[in-house]
């Protein structure tokens, strides 16, 4: 049993009792835990209200052997998601985020360039004005980019035939990536694209600043959503909870 | 095969127990916060205690789930048609506090300041849990505040993200209706210093301010 600090965004909270939590945390050094917060619910306390829903704060936490819960000693908040005080889609984004956090993320697998994405995203959700769309298709596809599930854009998954996006591209779902004319026939699941809807993908699938921030074009953006929500849906196995809450998903 | 576990010892070999005392401590680890070690400790105590005591536990029990359900206006816990609240007359009609759950209106009471009327939630939009709007008792409010005479809805869930989220969807729901809606007032505790507060916190009174 070793004490261990770290930034850490909180992902879900149950109830374990009248004022203790298990908490499942996104953490940016340790990554994904399971914590058992006692008296979090008090108002004075090692907590006070730093574990709430999506709260960014400062953790102290004992490990514990593989499968036990660990133990949380002390949360200090940094910074709280205060869409709920204004827009119901900012803050249904937020619970995507985090949705996305917990169901893409393996327990104890780190990955700090995605947790401190996932904060500037949670604050852009907060502050805006950047549209909800855009901010949460820059935040999916970085956490695919990240975690390795991005598909291939640029070339055939199958073949590696580079794409020029001229004329309308075909897109595996299982494949995990676009197919050339060559490749596609007999491939199960594949939905066809148009060029700006690829092009789309491919600007918001970028790791840099050159990502667009702006308001999608409508058509290819829905394009884009349809894509991208089966192919989120293939990945975990059923469609994101969110995705009913969010209208800005719908395709 | 002694039976000296039943005075202390927990390490109770289960296949010794009987059928009823193992049926027991599977109920009492049921209940939240309860894990099995409590659960066995409560059995024990039941076993050790006369049966007069153990049995007025049974028929406390009974009485709850024979007796009280939800106020049918508020969905306050209640003995019979209305609750305690709803079927009082000095209680002003004219004001409506919203809360998740009955617990949060009995601390209210107790607080005692209060003098109008409660809606119940029976909980809070919570859709990572699976919980929507229409798992709650949103559409009765919604109801209510329609053909009642309110001048004033005080939102009252908790404040937690989840509960200023429920509080933001039935404000806007009721965004129609000639209602002022207000909400609890947070931030500093009173009695604290400033030079302490958590910043977000001290964020949240600058926000919160009032007329002096
Ligand atoms: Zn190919
Ligand atoms: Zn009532």
């Amino acid at each position: 049993m070793s004490t261990e600090k770290s930034l850490a965004l909180v992902l879900r909270l149950v109830d374990f009792s009248e004022t203790s939590v298990i908490a499942t945390l996104f953490t940016r050094d340790f990554g994904k835990i399971h914590g058992l917060a006692k008296g979090a619910r008090r108002l004075k306390g090692p907590f006070e209200s730093a574990l709430d829903l999506l709260c960014l704060s400062r953790l102290v936490f004992l490990r514990k052997s593989s499968d036990a819960l660990d133990l949380l000693t002390e949360a200090k908040l940094e910074r709280r998601f205060r869409a709920a005080a204004r827009d119901l889609s900012r803050l249904y984004a937020g619970y995507y985020v985090a949705e996305l956090l917990d169901e893409l993320t393996d327990d104890g697998d780190p990955h700090p360039e995605l947790f401190d994405f996932a904060c500037e995203t949670l604050a852009a959700l907060d502050t805006g004005p950047q549209p909800v769309s855009s901010v949460l298709m820059s935040f999916e596809l970085s956490a695919l980019r990240v975690l390795g599930h991005l598909p291939l854009l640029d070339q055939c998954v199958e073949c590696g035939t580079e794409m020029n996006g001229s004329g309308r591209v075909a897109f595996g779902m299982l494949a995990g990536g676009v197919l050339c004319a060559r490749c596609r026939p007999g491939k199960p699941k594949v939905v066809s694209l148009s060029g700006a809807a690829w092009q789309m993908l491919r600007d918001y699938a970028q790791s840099d600043e050159k990502r667009p921030s702006g308001e999608p074009d409508r058509r290819a953006y829905g394009e884009v959503r349809g894509v991208l929500n089966q192919y989120l849906s293939h990945l975990l196995g059923r469609r994101p909870r969110m995705h009913e809450y969010l209208g800005v998903l719908a395709s | 095969m002694s039976p000296s576990g039943w005075c202390g010892s927990p390490a109770l070999d289960m296949a010794q127990l009987s059928e009823s005392v193992t049926r027991l401590i599977e109920e009492f680890a049921k209940l939240p916060g309860i894990g099995k070690k409590s659960a066995e400790r409560l059995t024990y105590h039941v076993l050790r205690v006369g049966s007069h005591e153990a049995l007025a536990l049974a028929d406390a029990i009974r009485d709850v789930k024979q007796n009280v359900r939800h106020c049918s206006v508020c969905f306050n816990l209640a003995e019979g048609e209305l609750c305690s609240i709803c079927s009082d007359p000095r209680r002003d009609r004219g004001l409506l506090c919203i809360v998740e759950q009955p617990r949060d209106l009995m601390a209210l009471e107790q607080a005692g300041s209060f003098k109008g009327l409660y809606h119940v939630l029976l909980g809070r939009i919570a859709p990572l849990e699976g919980v929507g709007p229409d798992q709650l008792t949103i559409d009765a409010l919604v109801e209510r505040v329609r053909t009642g005479e309110f001048r004033e809805v005080i939102m009252g869930t908790n404040p937690t993200l989840e509960g200023d989220g429920t509080a933001l969807y039935i404000s806007n729901r009721l965004a129609d209706f000639p209602v002022e809606i207000t909400r609890l007032a947070r931030g500093i505790t009173s009695g604290s210093v400033l030079e302490f507060a958590n910043k977000e916190i001290l964020a949240d009174a600058l926000a919160g301010r009032q007329k002096f």
